[in-house]
C-alpha cells in the first residue's frame, strides 16, 4: 500500500452505520479505520480557565486523543449547594463542577478545543444523572458515561429501582436533548464496577446489558468498557467476548465501540510500576482490538493529577499503543464468555423489561457484586486470584455460573488477607524492578554509567556504526565529499518550535554553536559542489519535549547538499541514502536487529524498490482532518500529526510545499507560487515520524535579505553569509538527517536517548 | 489492664462513594474485638446524626479519600456536635486532593470536635487510639 492510499479516509471498522460525522461515536471510528488507538484522560479540575487548559494539552498531546470533563463527587451525589459553596470559598475539587457553572461558562470553555477531531466526554458516577445531562448537553456536548447499576452500585445508597429508573429518564433526556444531527453516545461503567476483584465474566456482562438498556432507551451509540484486571490472557478473552456478545444481542443499528480501562483498582505507587501498568494496558488494548483507552496516571495512588502527569499518561500509551499489533483471534468460546453469556442469559430471561430484570436479577441474587456493601447487593460472592494469575470465583451464592475453586473450608477474610488481594497487581508493578531499556519504554534514562552498560545501548551502537559505514560508501559512491563542519560560528539556522541555539563566550563576543550548517554548507558549495557532514549539533529544545522520545540537546546530523540541484534531485538522494542503509545493516547485523524485535518484514516495502510517494503539507493537513487531527495549515505538521500520518504509512514518504513561515529563510520560495516553499520533509512509516528536512535553498542576496526581514531576523548578523550571497551563491538543493532517528527508526526502539551513548534530554541537567 | 470492646459505627463522607477502605477498616476493628456497624459511602450529615443517636456507638470512625474529607468530615463534626452528640470522633484516610496532609485543615477539624484526623491514613495510628479509648473505657467502667 502506499503512503497516500493509506492516508486515504476509509469507513468505519466498527460495526453499525456510520454515526454523524462530529460525534464521539464518528471519531472513534475515524480513528479506529486509520488503525489509531483513541486515548483519553481521566481529568477534571474546579476551575474552568485550568480545566481548559488541561483539554487543550491533551488535545496538543503526541497521541490520538479525545478530552474528558470528569466531574466532583459534589455534583455527582446531586449537592449542588455544595459545589457552589466549595466553589465560592475556592476549596479544591476532585473534578469539574459542571452543573454548579452556568453553562455559559462550560461552553466558554470548550470553545475553540472542543471539535470533530477533538471531541469531549463528560464521565461522572451519579446514580440520579439528569441534571448532569441537562448541563452538558446546554453546553454544546453529547457524549457521557454511566449505567444504571454501575453508576449506583458503586458510587451511591440510591436505591438501585431508583437508579434504574433514573438512568431510564437519563438517557431518553440524552436522547432528547441532543437531537439529530448530534448523536448522543454513552459508554457503560458496567465492565469497571468497584475496580477490583470482580472476575471478568461478570463485568463482560453487566457491561454488554448496560449497553442493551442504553439502547432502549433510544441511545444509538454506544460503547462498552471494560477494566484491565490481573491476567492478560483473560483480559484478551474478557475483550474478544464482548465484542462477540453486543454483535450477538446489540441491534445492528446501533454504532458501538469497546473501551478499555487502565487498571482501576489500587494502583502502583512508583513511578516506572505506574508506567508499566500503563502500557500493558495499552498493549492489551491494541492486541485485543479495543477502539479507545482511558489512561491512568503515575499520580494514581496519590493524588488528583496535574494537567502534566495526564498528557505524559497519555502520550506513554499511545507510544506503547503504536507499538503493538493487533492479534487476530476470533471471539472464542472462552471461559470469560461462556460466563458473561450465562449471566446475560440469566437476566434477559427475567423479562422484556430490562431496567426491571436487573433489579430482580440483583434482588435474587443472580447478580452479585463481590464485596459491594450497597443493600440491593447480595454480598453472597467471593473471588480469589489463581496460582496463575486470573481472577476467579471462589463462592457464586445464587448465581448461576459455578465456583471454579470448590474449597470445603474457606479461611475467614481478614483485614490483611483483603488488603493483600487488593495490592497484589499494584505490588507486582512496584517491586518488579524496571523493565530492561528497549523492553519497554521508560521515559528518562538511568544514570550514565548504568545506561552505558545496558545492552541495548550496545545493540543500537552496532547498528549505528553500520548505518555511518552504509551512509558514507553510498554518499562517497555518488561523488560527495565528506567535510568536518565547524562547531562555533556567529549564527547557526534559526530553530522552529522555540528550540534556541546554545551561545558561548567567544573571545568576548556571543557566538552559538551549531544547530545545523545550512549556511555553512551552502558557502562550501563554492569548492566542493558535492558534500556532506555528519556533524554534532547542540540545540537547546524546551524542557516540555523531554517527554516525546523524539528530542535530544545533543545530536548528530547527516548534512548533505548538492549544487544545481532541484528538491527532487535532492529527494532521490535521501531516498536512496535510506534504501541503502537499511540494506546494509540488514546484511551486516541483521542478528542484532532481531534481537532488538526488529523483522526484515517492517522494511519489505521500504525495499521493494521505486520512487518514495510524495504529497503536499496541503494535502497533509487535509488527510489529518480525515483522521479527526486538527492541523494548522500555516505551521510545520505538528509531533501528533507526523505520527498519526507516519503510523498511516507502511513505506516512507515525502511531504512538499511547506508553507512560508513554518521554515527558515534559507528555504527557496516556488518563484511560480508565493508563500510556497520548495522544500520536504521524509518521514518514516511504522510511527518513527520525520528523519530528514531538506529544500532548494535560497541563494539570491536580495531575496535573501527580503526573507530574513519577513522572518523578524536581523540581516546584519548575518554579514559574512550575505557577504558571500552577494558575490553569489551557487544554487543548491540538501537536506539534513538526524543520525538518531535514522537508528531509531532502524533499531525501532522507543526514544532518542536510547540511541545515544550520552543522551542530553530537554530541559533536564545531565552530564 | 483489660480492654473493653467497643460499640463503633464506621461511615463514608457526604460525598465519598469509595467502600474498599470501608470493608477493610470493619475488618480491621473487629480483629481487634469491638462492634462495628458500617454504614457506607456518602452518609450525609442528617442520616449520620440520626444513626447516632440511634445507635448510641462508643466511637465514631469517619473514612473519606475522595479528596473532600477536609470539607465533608468538618460539616459532619459540626452537625453532630450541634445536636449534641459528645462521643469521640476519628477521621481518617486522603482527606484532601494534594496527597499530603493539610495542618490548617486538620486545626480547623480538631477546632470543630475532631478527637482524631488521621489525615495520613495510618491505620497502626488509629490500632494504638482504639487501645487507649477502649482501656480507658474499662476503668470509667470499673
Ligand atoms: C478503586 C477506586 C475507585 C473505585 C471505588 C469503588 C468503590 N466503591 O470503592 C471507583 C472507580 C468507583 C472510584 C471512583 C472515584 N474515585 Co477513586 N480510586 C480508587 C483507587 C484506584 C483505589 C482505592 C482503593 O480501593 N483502595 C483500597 C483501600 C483498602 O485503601 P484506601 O482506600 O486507600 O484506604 C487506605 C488508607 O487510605 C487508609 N484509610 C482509608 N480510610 C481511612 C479512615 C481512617 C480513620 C484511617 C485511620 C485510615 C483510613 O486505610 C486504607 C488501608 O491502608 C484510588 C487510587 C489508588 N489508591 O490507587 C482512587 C482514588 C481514591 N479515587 C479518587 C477519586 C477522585 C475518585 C472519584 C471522585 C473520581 C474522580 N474524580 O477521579 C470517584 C468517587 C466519586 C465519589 N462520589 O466520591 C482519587 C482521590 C484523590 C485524592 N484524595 O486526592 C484517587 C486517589 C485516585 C486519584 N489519584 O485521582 N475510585
Amino acid at each position: 500500500m502506499t503512503a497516500a492510499a493509506a492516508l486515504a479516509p476509509s469507513p468505519p471498522a466498527t460495526g453499525g452505520p456510520d454515526p454523524r460525522p462530529g460525534s464521539f461515536g464518528a471519531f472513534v471510528a475515524r480513528c479506529a479505520a486509520a488503525g489509531q488507538l483513541v486515548v483519553q484522560p481521566r481529568m477534571g479540575f474546579a476551575d474552568p480557565e485550568r480545566m481548559r487548559d488541561g483539554l487543550r494539552r491533551t488535545k496538543a498531546a503526541a497521541a490520538t486523543a479525545a478530552g474528558t470533563l470528569t466531574i466532583d463527587s459534589y455534583t455527582r451525589v446531586g449537592d449542588r449547594a455544595a459545589a457552589r459553596a466549595a466553589l465560592a470559598e475556592g476549596a479544591p475539587l476532585n473534578g469539574y463542577p459542571i452543573a454548579a457553572h452556568p453553562a455559559a461558562r462550560t461552553r466558554a470553555l470548550l470553545a475553540g478545543v472542543a471539535d470533530a477531531g477533538f471531541p469531549v466526554q463528560v464521565r461522572h458516577g451519579s446514580a440520579r444523572p439528569e441534571a448532569i445531562i441537562r448541563a452538558l448537553t446546554a453546553a454544546g456536548l453529547d457524549a457521557t458515561e454511566g449505567g444504571p447499576v454501575s453508576y449506583c452500585l458503586p458510587y451511591d445508597r440510591t436505591p438501585l429501582a431508583e437508579s434504574v429508573a433514573h438512568w431510564a429518564r437519563g438517557c431518553e433526556l440524552l436522547a432528547t436533548l441532543a437531537p439529530a444531527p448530534r448523536t448522543a453516545h454513552l459508554e457503560t461503567f458496567g465492565g469497571c464496577m468497584l475496580g477490583q476483584l470482580a472476575p471478568p465474566g461478570l463485568l463482560v456482562a453487566l457491561s454488554l446489558l448496560e449497553g442493551l438498556f442504553f439502547v432502549r432507551h433510544g441511545i444509538r451509540s454506544v460503547s462498552l468498557s471494560y477494566a484491565q484486571q490481573t491476567h492478560p490472557g483473560q483480559d484478551a478473552e474478557a475483550l474478544r467476548a464482548l465484542r462477540r456478545l453486543a454483535e450477538e444481542f446489540l441491534p445492528a443499528g446501533v454504532d458501538r465501540h469497546l473501551v478499555l480501562y487502565t487498571y482501576m483498582g489500587v494502583y502502583p505507587r512508583t513511578a516506572h510500576g505506574a508506567t508499566r501498568l500503563l502500557e500493558d494496558s495499552a498493549r492489551l488494548a491494541v492486541r485485543a482490538g479495543a477502539e479507545r483507552l482511558i489512561v491512568k496516571t503515575a499520580a494514581e495512588a496519590h493524588r488528583i493529577p496535574t494537567v502534566q502527569e495526564n498528557v505524559r499518561a497519555l502520550e506513554t500509551a499511545a507510544a506503547a499503543a503504536a507499538r503493538t499489533t493487533p492479534e487476530q483471534a476470533d471471539g472464542g468460546d472462552s471461559e470469560v464468555y461462556q460466563e458473561a453469556r450465562r449471566f446475560v442469559e440469566a437476566v434477559l430471561d427475567l423479562g422484556d423489561d430490562l431496567g426491571r430484570a436487573l433489579r430482580t436479577a440483583f434482588a435474587r441474587g443472580l447478580l452479585d457484586v463481590p464485596y459491594c456493601l450497597h443493600p440491593d447487593n447480595a454480598g453472597r460472592s467471593r473471588s480469589f486470584l489463581d496460582p496463575g494469575g486470573r481472577l476467579r470465583w471462589s463462592d457464586t451464592g445464587a448465581m448461576p455460573v459455578a465456583p471454579y475453586a470448590t474449597s470445603s473450608r474457606r479461611t475467614p477474610l481478614t483485614a490483611d488477607g483483603l488488603l493483600g488481594a487488593l495490592l497484589t497487581t499494584s505490588s507486582r508493578y512496584d517491586s518488579d524492578p524496571p523493565a530492561p531499556e528497549g523492553a519497554d519504554m521508560e521515559h528518562t534514562p538511568p544514570p550514565l554509567g548504568t545506561h552505558l552498560a545496558s545492552p541495548t545501548l550496545r545493540s543500537a551502537m552496532l547498528v549505528q556504526q553500520e548505518a555511518l559505514y552504509a551512509v558514507r560508501e553510498f554518499l562517497r559512491g555518488q561523488g560527495f565529499t565528506e567535510l568536518l563542519p565547524p562547531l562555533v560560528g556567529p549564527v547557526t539556522d534559526p530553530g522552529g518550535r522555540g528550540a534556541k541555539a546554545l551561545d558561548v563566550d567567544y573571545y568576548g563576543q556571543p557566538y552559538k554553536l551549531m544547530t545545523s550548517a545550512i549556511l555553512y554548507k551552502q558557502a562550501s558549495l563554492r569548492g566542493f559542489p558535492k558534500l556532506f557532514y555528519i556533524a554534532p549539533n547542540v540545540r537547546v529544545e524546551p524542557p516540555e519535549t523531554a517527554g516525546t522520545g523524539r528530542h535530544l540537546v545533543e545530536f548528530h546530523q547527516i548534512d548533505v547538499e548538492l549544487a544545481g540541484a532541484s528538491r527532487e534531485d535532492a529527494q532521490a538522494v535521501a531516498a536512496g541514502l535510506l534504501t541503502h542503509v537499511v540494506e546494509h545493516v540488514w546484511s551486516a547485523v541483521p542478528e542484532v536487529l532481531r534481537e532488538l524485535g526488529r523483522e526484515e518484514m517492517d522494511f519489505a516495502e521500504l525495499l521493494s524498490g521505486g520512487k518514495f510517494d510524495s504529497c503536499t503539507h496541503a494535502e497533509a493537513v487535509a488527510r489529518l482532518a480525515g483522521h479527526g487531527h486538527t492541523q494548522s495549515p500555516d505551521a510545520e505538521i505538528d509531533w501528533a500529526g507526523e505520527k498519526v500520518l507516519s503510523l498511516a504509512a507502511d513505506r516512507p514518504f515525502f511531504i512538499d510545499d511547506y508553507p512560508k513561515g513554518s521554515r527558515g529563510f534559507y528555504d527557496r520560495e516556488d518563484p511560480e507560487r508565493p508563500g510556497v516553499l520548495r522544500n520536504f520533509d521524509l518521514i518514516a512509516h511504522g510511527g518513527y515520524g520525520e528523519l530528514a528536512s531538506g529544500s532548494e535553498r535560497e541563494a539570491d542576496y536580495a531575496a535573501l535579505v527580503t526573507r530574513m526581514r519577513e522572518s523578524g531576523e536581523n540581516p546584519a548578523k548575518y554579514a559574512w553569509y550575505l557577504e558571500l550571497a552577494r558575490e553569489g551563491i551557487a544554487s543548491s538543493a540538501g537536506f539534513g538527517m538526524g543520525l538518531q532517528r535514522l537508528v531509531r527508526f532502524l533499531t525501532g526502539l522507543d526514544a532518542l536517548w536510547q540511541v545515544s551513548a550520552y543522551p542530553k534530554l530537554p530541559g533536564v541537567i545531565a552530564p | 489492664m483489660r480492654r473493653r470492646s467497643l460499640d463503633i459505627l464506621l461511615a463514608g463522607t457526604a460525598s465519598d462513594s469509595h467502600t474498599w477502605n470501608l470493608v477493610y477498616l470493619q475488618l480491621f476493628l473487629e480483629e481487634r474485638g469491638h462492634r462495628v456497624g458500617n454504614l457506607g459511602p456518602c452518609v450525609p450529615d442528617p442520616l449520620l446524626v440520626r444513626e447516632c443517636a440511634a445507635r448510641r456507638p462508643q466511637l465514631l470512625v469517619l473514612a473519606s479519600v475522595n479528596g473532600h474529607g477536609y470539607r465533608d468530615g468538618l460539616g459532619a463534626v459540626r452537625a453532630l456536635r450541634r445536636a449534641g452528640h459528645t462521643l469521640p470522633v476519628v477521621i481518617g484516610g486522603k482527606l484532601g486532593t494534594a496527597g499530603e496532609a493539610d495542618p490548617a485543615q486538620r486545626a480547623l477539624l480538631l477546632e470543630a470536635g475532631c478527637d482524631r484526623v488521621f489525615d495520613d491514613g495510618d491505620t497502626h495510628a488509629l490500632g494504638a487510639y482504639l487501645d487507649t479509648l477502649a482501656a480507658v473505657e474499662t476503668r470509667a467502667a470499673a
